[in-house]
């Protein structure tokens, strides 16, 4: 743990090696988000800002230094993360191993695959895809088909069909659950595996998202080899091991909240700006008392989600329900993110319907876009749905739908 | 300042704030609660003609609860305003009819804006339970809020004050009123007004919330002292004296709105229909869900709220505004939802739940709705 005067001092550093090196946005479009890149030039292009943001002594403070990371310490990741936040740095293009698979690599991974997975992960060097939900498999995860048999040697045989698996055209390595055991219950069969991309069967599909760009694929599996110490944790321990990776991907883990906390006040500022930018009948929109009412409502609520990330850090707050603000956490900040894009979309009138190549779209288009793909995190990870079946199940006691 | 740093949340600092003492306040008033004031009590008191019992109003006093906040050489405990948003939550669960908000009202007016001497001659009865005090902060219905209507004139070497003030909360049985009002110089005095007092008038509202009493001050030219005009007075104090007042009003609501989701839960794990028990179903169980949402957030704010009245003064306006705009609303929707979701029997003088939706009712508009929040707060962010 930092002292307060020496995080300061790592702050102030922080910031200024952030305003000599956060690169101008490139002439190609760059994606929103993790979600979306689907052209070698974004990846190289973000690739390169992760290398650097690792060289230079700031990305890992969640991974001890033997896996390459820079000791754990909450602390300066938090400062970090909202240094980033203000200098409006590129996102993280390896999002899904530094946040997902990363930290259960770290719970559940032998001391060999922790050494060969971590340090190339935090560095962007080896990008980590999930493959978990399949065509039939998508809120019912556990029903998934897909199949990895044991071979004599020790090693595995994948066949089977994954879905929407983001970033995969670019991924290195999967986080892959497979059934190792028809026989077994639905949970008890599935195992987890740390499956390498270029394994020979292994056919990569790009598909097209609402908004035209990629970023998922689906990822077909025809016998193909995953080696011995690919398994992570037992077999059969898939399951248990992919509620950890969701805990992770929900945000339920208490480590990150104050951060994410930064991201929705600089998205909500955004918009501001944006209501005093954009005019309306004359005037600027912020000016309109029904659109200044939403706006208001829409900061009550980041004020009450982002205190609510805060208060996760006070257990004796929460004994009475101690999963309620981390299982709750995905499922408000995703809702409100839609809404206040979708009010966003709202303040630019008839202009939001102008579409990225458009020369008049306000802002290139990105509100718009932005609107479409906020609709990822209500549905990818869990949906909304799913969310509330879980919470009033799992947090309130009530009994299980048929 | 960019829409950033506006934007920022006040740092409640770590574990926010919350300690082992505060934790011991919590569930000390939570027990207590539960033996002095069961539903059963709550509607004992409904049909009482005070509408408190003095006995747990005395045990209040001696437990500390009145002086929780109020500084030492007062009389009072000087904790942290986060003790007393946790009593005012718990009393809030269990709907506990008292003048306690009244009183909370008249001490933070008094401990802001009075002279040692003025501090001395009327804390200390109010402390030990003897005198009930309270506040009239609500101006006749249509006025905006903010002193506007009452007016205050010099007369005989003291004042003489007009006006009629709504909503007075537990005024039927107070020995004090603190009245704001319009000075001539434009300025707001507020004026410790000892009841019974000839001119004033104090006519007991018939509310829907029995759990809460409250009156119609008509000041009928009421002469008081000059030594009656509390001497710090400023609109700034009314301002902070209401920010504190919808610190533990919402405090209290998100009590009601826990109140409301254990009960609602409850009743749809038990009650069956079809064969299987009403919170299967998930037209029954998501919006109980979101009213656990909804109570969280309420529960953060108003704690929040709390934290910043005395570790981050200069959000604590804002953020006591947010917390009572949400809490407003919340509550509303989770006592819509909790009578609905009990079928015919919500719809009960018998069920529970009709006494929080009428403590979600009365307390809506106290201390400024949402509606009047959120506008305050457009206007902070430069809109309309
Ligand atoms: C942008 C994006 C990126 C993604 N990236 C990945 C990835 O990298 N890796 C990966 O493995 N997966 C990924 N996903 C897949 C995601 O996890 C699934 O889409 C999600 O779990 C929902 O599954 P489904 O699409 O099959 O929808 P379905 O399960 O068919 O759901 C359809 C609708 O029915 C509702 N529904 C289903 N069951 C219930 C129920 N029991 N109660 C109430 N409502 C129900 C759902 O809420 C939804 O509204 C991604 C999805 C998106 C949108």
């Amino acid at each position: 743990m930092s002292q307060p005067d020496e995080l300061e001092a790592f702050r102030a550093r922080a910031r200024e090696w952030l305003l000599a090196n956060v690169p101008a946005r490139p002439s190609f479009k760059l994606p929103q988000t993790f979600l979306e890149v689907e052209a070698r030039e974004q990846l190289e292009w973000l690739r390169d800002w992760q290398r650097r943001l690792y060289d230079a002594g700031y990305l890992g403070f969640d991974v001890p230094e033997e896996y390459g990371g820079r000791g754990v310490d909450r602390e300066r990741r938090r400062v970090v993360t909202e240094e980033l936040v203000r200098a409006r740095a590129p996102f993280l293009v390896n999002f899904i191993g530094l946040e997902w698979a990363g930290p259960t690599i770290l719970t559940f991974g032998t001391e060999a695959q922790k050494r060969r997975m971590l340090p190339p992960l935090l560095r962007g060097d080896e990008l980590w895809c999930q493959g978990f939900s399949e065509p039939a498999a998508g809120s019912d995860l556990a029903s998934l088909q897909t199949r990895a048999v044991r071979q004599a040697d020790g090693t595995y045989r994948v066949t089977g069909h994954k879905v929407w698996t983001t970033v995969a055209h670019f991924a290195s390595w999967m986080i892959l659950l497979a059934r190792t055991d028809p026989a077994a219950n639905k949970y008890a069969g599935i195992s987890y595996f740390l499956f390498p991309m270029d394994a020979t069967g292994v056919t990569v599909e790009p598909l097209l998202k609402m908004t035209g760009e990629g970023g998922f694929n689906q990822v077909l599996f025809d016998d193909a080899p995953s080696p011995a110490d690919s398994l992570l944790g037992e077999e059969g321990q898939g399951w248990t091991i992919a509620m950890t990776t969701l805990t992770f991907e929900r945000g339920a883990a208490e480590t990150h909240a104050r951060e994410r906390a930064a991201a929705l006040l600089a998205q909500l500022g955004r918009v501001v700006e944006l209501a005093r930018e954009r005019e309306r009948e004359g005037a600027p929109a912020l000016a309109d008392p029904v659109l200044a009412d939403r706006i208001a409502q829409l900061w009550i609520e980041c004020a009450a989600i982002g205190l609510s990330m805060a208060r996760t850090r006070a257990p004796a707050l929460n004994a009475e329900r101690p999963f309620a603000l981390p299982l709750m956490n995905k499922l408000v900040s995703s809702e409100w993110n839609q809404r206040l894009a979708e009010l966003a979309t709202e303040l630019l009138g008839a202009d939001a319907a102008l579409w990225l190549d458009d020369p008049r779209a306000p802002h290139g288009g990105d509100w718009t876009r932005g609107y479409m793909n906020s609709f990822g995190m209500t549905i990818g990870g869990g949906t909304s749905e799913i969310l509330r079946n879980v919470i009033g199940e799992r947090v309130l006691g009530l009994p299980k739908g048929k | 300042m960019t829409a950033l740093d506006l934007l920022a949340l006040p740092d409640v600092g770590e574990e926010f704030s919350f300690s082992d003492e505060h934790e011991l306040t919590r569930a000390s008033a939570r027990r207590f609660l539960a033996e002095r004031c069961p539903t059963s009590e709550v509607r004992r008191l409904m049909d009482d003609p005070v509408g408190h019992d003095a006995s747990t109003w005395r045990s209040m006093a001696e437990l500390g609860w009145l002086g929780t906040t109020v500084p030492q050489p007062l009389g009072g405990a000087a904790l942290d305003p986060l003790h007393l948003a946790l009593l005012f939550e718990e009393q809030g669960r269990a709907l506990l009819p008292s003048p306690f908000l009244a009183c909370q009202l008249a001490l933070s007016a008094l401990e802001l804006a009075a002279t040692p001497e003025q501090a001395a001659r009327w804390i200390p009865p109010i402390l030990s339970g003897e005198q009930i005090a309270t506040l009239a902060f609500e101006e006749p219905s249509g006025a905006s809020r903010g002193a506007a209507d009452t007016r205050a004139v010099p007369a005989r070497g003291g004042w003489v004050l007009v006006g009629v003030r709504p909503h007075v909360l537990g005024a039927a049985s107070a020995g004090l009123v603190i009245v704001p009002a319009t000075e001539p110089d434009g300025g707001v005095g507020l004026f410790a007004v000892e009841l019974p007092h000839p001119c004033v008038l104090v006519e007991a509202e018939r509310s829907v919330d029995t759990t809460r009493r409250a009156a119609r001050l008509v000041l009928e030219g009421a002469s008081v002292p000059a030594a009656a005009r509390l001497e710090r007075s400023s609109r700034a104090v009314v301002e902070r004296v209401e920010a504190r007042g919808r610190t533990l009003l919402a405090a209290e609501m998100a009590g009601g709105i826990a109140a409301v989701l254990e009960r609602t839960r409850a009743y749809a794990c038990e009650r069956e229909q079809f064969g299987r028990p009403i919170g299967a179903f998930q037209a029954v169980k998501h919006p109980i869900v979101d009213t656990m949402v909804s109570a969280e957030l309420a529960r953060s704010l108003a704690l929040g709220a709390a934290v910043a009245w005395s570790r981050e003064p200069a959000r604590h306006d804002t953020l006591s505004r947010m917390a009572k705009a949400y809490a407003s609303d919340a509550f509303a929707v989770a006592v819509r939802r909790g009578v609905q979701l009990h079928g015919g029997y919500g719809f009960t003088w018998d069920c529970d739940i009709q006494l929080w939706f009428k403590r979600a009712v009365a307390s809506r508009a106290l201390l400024g709705d949402a509606l009047h929040h959120r506008r305050w707060l457009a206007a902070a962010l430069g809109g309309a």
